[in-house]
């Protein structure tokens, strides 16, 4: 009984996903919950004991389309809450595919999409925050669980997405960056909601390293630098980074760094006399 | 030593005879505390005895070695002194290569007597080397008596009917049933066996017990290791024993159980790696505190896992430092190759990533040349800065990087290839264009190349500035490096390690119990005297001769 409701819900949560309000899909997201809680499957059980298969799927089904909902209002701690419920079905999810061989290959592979899509989100949303370090420890989490297959990894549509952007980010080519988030290159709609952050992103990157990069630069070539849309926008930009505007060319501020170093002149003699009063005190105690 | 014995090796003479005689002493007094350097002696005769025993029967000399450790144990608890329970520890190597199903059997039937309230544990241990027919309190065989007989009554024998077997003994019969099993690959029943042990482990509270039940646990985790389904899938047994050494790990914080501690806490380590739980690894170390004076290989091994947590955490300068230490730590002798091997590898790698160049001695050492040899290759083309080449490399070594678990940081090595490559232009031409930078680094575009030598001067790879107009870079003059604080940093670290060596060896050093105390005995004895003469000058009555009479006296 519950269980068809629950099947009602997420049929309507997945194929009017994208023209829900947040507002609506949240109260059925709310309301699948509840079922799950009433059929004791809202929390993952040990493969031995599931009592039912498609229950378990039908609740991973219900947290993706959470997590999914939750991307699409922008909403990354709910993303988030959402993501770790997933990890512990991920973890079993093995158990109950061989538990429950034989016809459902087909819908295996669905489910696949489902989950590498959900990852890839988390993946991207953990480039976008900065956690580099979480980013590589979920990486290396994948790439073993799929039997150190690092190609297919980025071979997958949804996966691979993430993986590419960080190396290029890396190594600085954002002009590649900068392609692969516009000309529908990004895998699905959810994916776009990051674009903004990362062109934000890597606009003061960009601004950062022409600081030092550059002794000047001309205002016309900043706007394809910058991947900006008009000249008044560069204007606007550099101003906002404090840079100063003279004859068509922008001069960056270089005074500072010098004042920094003579501030470090100082403590660097102190340091070499702190240093040598503590080598003496320490071959005291030895002779 | 035994006098029939050394009948039957009659040909071995006199000389023989007299180094051989001596030790009867010894052995019958080793009931009671004996002092260290007789322990030693001891020691050293039992295994030349054990050259001239294995001639003539492996059994029963094998079945003599089990037993002398009984001894070392029972002196462990006599004296709670856990080196000897460590010095036996050591001896399971030797005995290791001759272990049989039927020693063991042999060994439990003959220490356990059938009415002792400890034969549960008894028949436990019968089980699990599959001899669960043999009963109890077996007296010694009519061919055991030759060798193990006459010594039995000397040490074992006389107390066996009064005394307990003490848990450390059958602790340490269960190690060897584990070992035994293990080299026998009968995994199933190992983990079995490993699980009743370490059970019976929590139920006691025996300080002597440490060391032992810091072996139990190791062998606990290989056994989970070695069943099905193998470790990276989430289902391998290893996961379900987590909770088992966490709650192990707890007990031995609660009981200051150093040994414990330190295995416990390598061993839930390398249980996270192995199925790619690296935030749990990393919650974990951040959570305990790994005892300060573990033994040196705990510490190599733990150095070297966190070593590996911070890597994949790109924290590559903490990672540096740790396995740095853990290959500095590491046994020297070629037991621990592996261990060496697997750890230089991945520092290599994590070098390189701090934009390092390895020294080229390391590929040298005889040991590792072959299995570096990938490195190597790669390490060339990193400090070449060709992007080709190291693309090959990674081709064509991609296994054996896979088998090392270096293949996804290698991925991440990218980066520096290209940013050495930058350096390398920069400071070759004092203006290149940037279209030669693009065909050079076999980059993808002009406009990467731009982006790309941007973030590199930004970064402080390079001294240089771009041209956007004209599109080229030009370098900067190279500063003089004697100008700056470098020179002096590098002098204050290797002082500072220097001194942490000095440290440490100073605190690694072992006195005598209680030797202080005679010590201040003495002095206090020659202040007295000091003062006895004090006070007799003070009289007057003193001369030199009297004095020079006093001193001859002391």
């Amino acid at each position: 009984m519950a269980e068809r409701q629950l099947t009602q819900i997420l049929t309507q949560l997945q194929t009017s996903a994208s023209s829900l309000s947040y507002t609506d899909s949240s109260a059925l997201l709310s309301k699948a919950k509840l079922l799950l809680l009433q059929l004791n499957a809202l929390t993952p059980t040990a493969p031995g004991s599931a009592s039912n298969p498609s229950l378990f799927s039908l609740a991973r089904q219900v947290y993706e389309q959470g997590a999914l909902a939750s991307i699409r209002a922008k909403n990354p701690d709910a993303f988030l809450r959402y993501v770790s419920q997933l990890q512990g079905f991920y973890e079993l999810e093995g158990t109950v595919g061989t538990g429950a061989a034989g016809g459902r290959i087909a819908g295996a592979d669905a489910n696949r999409e489902e989950k590498n899509k959900v990852t890839g989100l988390y993946l991207l949303l953990l480039l976008t925050q900065g956690q580099y370090a979480e980013f590589h420890s979920e990486l290396e989490a994948l790439s073993t669980r799929l039997g150190g297959a690092t190609r297919e990894l980025e071979a997958d549509r949804y996966l691979g997405y993430p993986i590419k952007l960080e190396r290029w980010l890396m190594e600085g080519s954002y002009d590649r960056v900068w392609k692969a988030m516009k000309k529908g290159e990004v895998p699905c709609e959810e994916y776009g909601v990051f674009s903004e952050i990362l062109t934000f992103q890597i606009r003061s990157e960009i601004a950062s390293s022409s600081e030092r990069a550059y002794p000047s630069l001309p205002i016309s070539s900043t706007k394809s630098l910058l991947f900006l849309e008009s000249e008044g926008e560069v204007v606007e930009f550099a101003r906002s980074r404090g840079w100063v505007l003279k004859d068509g060319h922008i001069y960056f501020p270089s005074a500072e760094p010098a004042a920094e170093e003579a501030e470090q002149e100082k403590p660097f003699s102190q340091l070499v006399i702190e240093n040598a009063l503590g080598y003496a005190r320490e071959l005291e105690t030895i002779v | 030593m035994p006098d029939k014995d050394t009948n039957k090796s009659g040909k071995q003479g006199e000389d023989e005879m007299t180094v051989v005689v001596p030790p009867p002493k010894n052995k019958q007094s080793s009931a009671q505390p004996t002092n260290d350097a007789d322990g030693d002696i001891a020691m050293g005769d039992d295994t030349k005895a054990g050259e001239a025993e294995a001639q003539v029967d492996p059994v029963a000399q094998t079945i003599s070695d089990i037993k002398s450790n009984f001894a070392l144990l029972d002196r462990a608890v006599a004296l709670f002194d856990a080196r000897f329970s460590l010095r036996a520890l050591r001896s399971i190597s030797s005995i290791r290569k001759r272990l049989t199903a039927d020693i063991l059997a042999q060994v439990i039937s003959e220490t356990f007597s059938a009415s002792s309230p400890n034969t549960q544990i008894a028949e436990h241990l019968l089980l699990a080397v599959d001899r669960p027919d043999v009963t109890l309190g077996g007296q010694p065989s009519s061919e055991m008596e030759i060798d193990s007989g006459s010594k039995s009554p000397a040490k074992n024998g006389g107390k066996k009917e009064a005394k307990e077997v003490i848990p450390e003994i059958d602790i340490f019969l269960g190690i060897l049933a584990q070992v035994h099993l293990y080299d026998t690959k009968q995994f199933q029943r190992g983990f079995a066996l490993s699980r009743f042990l370490s059970e019976r482990i929590q139920s006691l509270n025996r300080r002597t017990l440490d060391s032992l039940s810091a072996k139990v646990y190791f062998y606990f985790s290989l056994f989970a290791e070695q069943l099905a389904p193998l470790p990276p899938s989430p289902q391998s047994p290893i996961v379900s024993i987590r909770s088992i050494l966490l709650a192990a790990l707890r007990t031995a914080v609660l009981r200051k159980d150093i040994d414990t501690q330190a295995s416990v806490i390598v061993l839930l380590l390398r249980n996270y790696l192995l199925t790619s739980h690296i935030s749990q690894a990393d919650l974990l170390v951040q959570h305990t505190q790994f005892p300060e004076n573990a033994a040196n290989n705990q510490v190599a091994r733990f150095l070297y896992y966190l070593g590996r947590v911070r890597a994949i955490q790109l924290r590559y300068t903490e990672a540096h430092e740790h396995l740095t230490a853990a290959t500095r730590k590491a046994p020297s002798s070629a037991c621990a190759l592996g261990f060496s091997q697997t750890a230089t590898k991945l520092l290599l790698v994590v070098e390189l990533l701090m934009g390092d160049i390895p020294d080229r001695a390391i590929f040298r050492v005889l040991t590792m040349e072959a299995t570096l040899h990938p490195y190597f290759l790669l390490v060339r083309a990193v400090r070449v800065g060709n992007l080709e080449d190291f693309e090959t490399t990674i081709a064509e070594h991609e296994d054996t990087f896979r088998r090392d678990g270096t293949y996804s940081l290698i991925l991440r090595l990218r980066q520096n290839v290209i940013k050495t490559g930058i350096r390398m232009m920069s400071l070759s031409y004092s203006r290149i264009s940037l279209r030669d930078i693009c065909i050079r680094l076999h980059l993808g575009s002009e406009e990467s190349a731009e982006y790309i030598v941007a973030k590199a001067i930004r970064d402080g790879v390079i001294e240089a500035t771009l041209d956007r107009e004209r599109g080229f870079m030009k370098s900067k003059e190279v500063g003089d490096v004697y100008a700056t604080s470098e020179p002096a940093e590098a002098f204050h670290d290797r002082i500072r390690a220097c001194l942490a060596l000095h440290d440490e060896s100073v605190k690694a050093m072992r006195f005598p119990m209680n030797q202080h105390r005679l010590e201040l005995k003495n002095a206090q004895e020659a202040r007295e005297r000091e003062r006895d003469l004090a006070k007799e000058i003070q009289e007057g009555d003193l001369d030199e001769d009297d004095l020079g009479g006093d001193f001859e006296g002391i």
